[in-house]
């Protein structure tokens, strides 16, 4: 073995490597696989029946849903966020930088209150809205909204440094050679950003499926109505139907497992055609 | 195309880039921009081209103002400093590129496209390139890249971002002579940015010196180097030594020494005189002559160049000498410049 200055003895090493796999395995492993056993304790069957059962049905379907209509939206805010901030100099930028940065910093029960306290029946906006028979809380579109806040930072935060980085150069010679400034982003800026951008979006689905403070909040928990995954998984857990809770559990950590393997092969991908337009 | 700019002014926040210039390009001209770092000239090639816009005074292009109008519809070719290849694209997408975006009516056809495609890759030198992508090119290549790109869409007029600079000092020399050329045959007006003076006076047909967002001086290289306009210009273009000294009845004082320089310009008492380092001969007697304390002494183009200070000046003083010349290092040599040019003396 090739001995450098920075090597530890090997007991020292050994002690720092089972430390490292210790405590991934008891936080990390045990309970994934604690929760696919729970789920699959009373056989495939019960599982299968978790799952399909309508109320968990309605489960998955409303959190597709949600996380259907909240990505999208945050694909455009953060590439118009991103692209405001990287390619013009405006007052007050600084403060907008902050600004996608605060449902990092604020806690999710706290981003459903405020949209209770908004639309809620004794908020601002309540009254007018019962007026006029609008339900946003207790219902999809306060979801929705919740989803939408705490997922707005992932593309946003995922595009600035490279769009930073990358400049505005190639733009400028798209128009220069008489492309108008949609041509330029479609077939300039999208294609530099595109591995980013996916990676953004990958993290940004993962958290919109898998919210649970600020959705619950605003939810209700409205049983086969406004009920999310994780919400259902909670209900179901509550009721002592842990077979159930841990079956539409496994999903979500499926769910979270294809996300990580996406994002290894986008950080490979990324990193690769990082390198290969280098100078 | 000819190009007349007036009253140029730009500020970035609160600093100020460029201060009212007034600058008349000729049709068919190779102009170069000449100034150290900061001195605007990057600015106002971008004013030129449409990616900034001044905050006083118009840009004209063969007599129509230009002022407000965006790059894409100043039919200009612009080549950038990182040449800004599109990384996605075959070198022959990215030469396309300016036609293929062309609205459907304006747009040549596929086969057309292609064809003159194969043209500017022939033109560049880069004939079966195509295929290739930016990152598996050298940088003279890219360059030449960004060039056929840029001659894609028949610009009249050419603008260059310190066109050589990312390059190695023997590809840097070819490349020059071929843009050179380029310019001839194409008939292009051409405009390019550079703090190489060796550049700017090998390759221009006329040079603006800028500094500090102001135009030094406008002329031709050689009048540039044998004429600088200002005390700036002959310090930046060209190696050069000054001397603070006193003008009075038409002869020229350092200290108690008569310099033998013909004043050249209507200056009395304080100014500073400037003098390249091969304006000087060497002298016997030390009375008549300046004392330089020889640092170091080595043969550069045929000259023994000595550089060394003279008592009291904090700036180094540099001169040449017939190759035969004794020099001993910390001893002094007695010299006299023999030409050279009077500025006025710098305000305390």
């Amino acid at each position: 073995m090739q001995r450098v200055a920075t090597t530890e003895s090997s007991l020292a090493r050994w002690l720092i490597i089972a430390t490292g796999l210790g405590f991934l395995g008891l936080f990390l492993i045990m309970p994934l696989l604690a929760v696919f056993t729970q789920a699959l304790v009373k056989g495939f069957a019960a599982y299968t029946d978790a799952i399909f059962e309508l109320d968990a049905l309605t489960a998955i379907k409303l959190t597709l849903l949600i996380a259907g209509i909240s990505v999208p939206l945050n694909i455009i805010f953060g590439l118009a966020a991103s692209w405001a901030i990287t390619k013009f100099s405006f007052p007050g930028k600084g403060l907008f930088v902050t600004l996608i940065d605060l449902p990092f910093s604020v806690s999710p029960v706290v981003s459903g209150l405020i949209y209770v306290l908004i639309f809620g029946a004794q908020g601002w906006l309540g009254p007018w809205l019962a007026e006029h028979g609008i339900r946003i809380i207790f219902a999809v579109p306060g979801m929705v909204l919740a989803t939408v806040f705490v997922t707005f930072p992932f593309v946003a935060r995922e595009l600035i440094p490279l769009m930073t980085e990358q400049g505005r150069e190639d733009e400028e010679a798209a128009l220069s050679l008489g492309a108008s400034g949609w041509q330029a982003f479609w077939s300039i800026t999208l294609p530099n950003i595109r591995w980013g951008l996916l990676y953004g979006v990958l993290l940004c689905n993962a958290r919109a499926m898998g919210e649970f403070g600020a959705v619950s909040v605003v939810s209700g928990h409205l049983r086969g109505e406004t009920n999310t995954m994780p919400l259902h998984v909670e209900i179901l857990y509550n009721e002592y139907n842990f077979v159930a809770a841990f079956a539409v559990a496994s999903l979500l950590a499926l769910l979270a497992l294809v996300t990580l393997a996406l994002k290894s092969v986008l950080e490979w991908r990324y990193d690769y055609s990082g390198r290969g337009s280098e100078h | 195309m000819s190009i007349r700019l007036e009253n140029i002014s730009k500020r970035f926040g609160t600093f100020p880039a460029l201060h009212g210039l007034d600058l008349d390009i000729r049709p068919r001209e190779f102009l170069a921009l000449l100034g150290p770092s900061g001195s605007g000239k990057t600015t106002l090639l971008r004013i030129i081209a449409g990616l900034e816009f001044p905050d006083t005074g118009s840009v004209y292009f063969n007599e129509e103002d230009m002022t407000d109008l965006p790059i894409a519809q100043r039919h200009i070719g612009f080549v950038f400093q990182q040449y800004a290849l599109f990384k996605h694209m075959t070198v022959a997408d990215n030469i396309a590129f300016g036609l293929t975006v062309r609205k459907r009516r304006n747009r040549p056809a596929k086969q057309a496209i292609a064809a003159r495609v194969k043209e500017l890759l022939e033109l560049v030198q880069l004939g079966d390139l195509g295929q290739r992508f930016p990152s598996q090119l050298s940088g003279g290549q890219r360059q030449r890249v960004a060039l056929a790109r840029a001659l894609a869409v028949e610009p009249k007029l050419l603008l260059l971002d310190e066109p050589f600079g990312a390059l190695d000092a023997k590809v840097r020399k070819d490349l020059r002579r071929w843009l050179r050329d380029l310019h001839e045959r194409m008939g292009l007006t051409s405009i390019f940015v550079t703090h190489d003076q060796e550049e700017a006076l090998e390759l221009a047909d006329r040079v603006v010196v800028m500094d500090h967002g102001l135009i030094e001086q406008v002329a031709p290289p050689r009048e540039i180097y044998e004429r600088p306009g200002s005390a700036f210009v002959f310090d930046f273009v060209g190696e050069s030594n000054c001397l603070p000294v006193i003008v009075r009845d038409g002869k020229i004082r350092f200290r108690d020494i008569v310099l033998n320089v013909p004043p050249s310009a209507i200056i009395e008492d304080n100014a500073q005189l400037f003098f390249r380092p091969h304006d000087v001969i060497q002298i016997e007697n030390a009375d008549a002559a300046l004392a330089l304390k020889v640092a170091q002494s080595h043969l550069r183009n045929g000259y023994l160049r000595v550089e060394g200070h003279v008592d009291g000046l904090k700036r180094p003083i540099i001169i040449d000498l017939p190759p035969g010349a004794t020099v001993r290092p910390r001893e002094s040599v007695f010299f006299q410049p023999v030409r050279g040019q009077l500025f006025p003396a710098v305000e305390k």
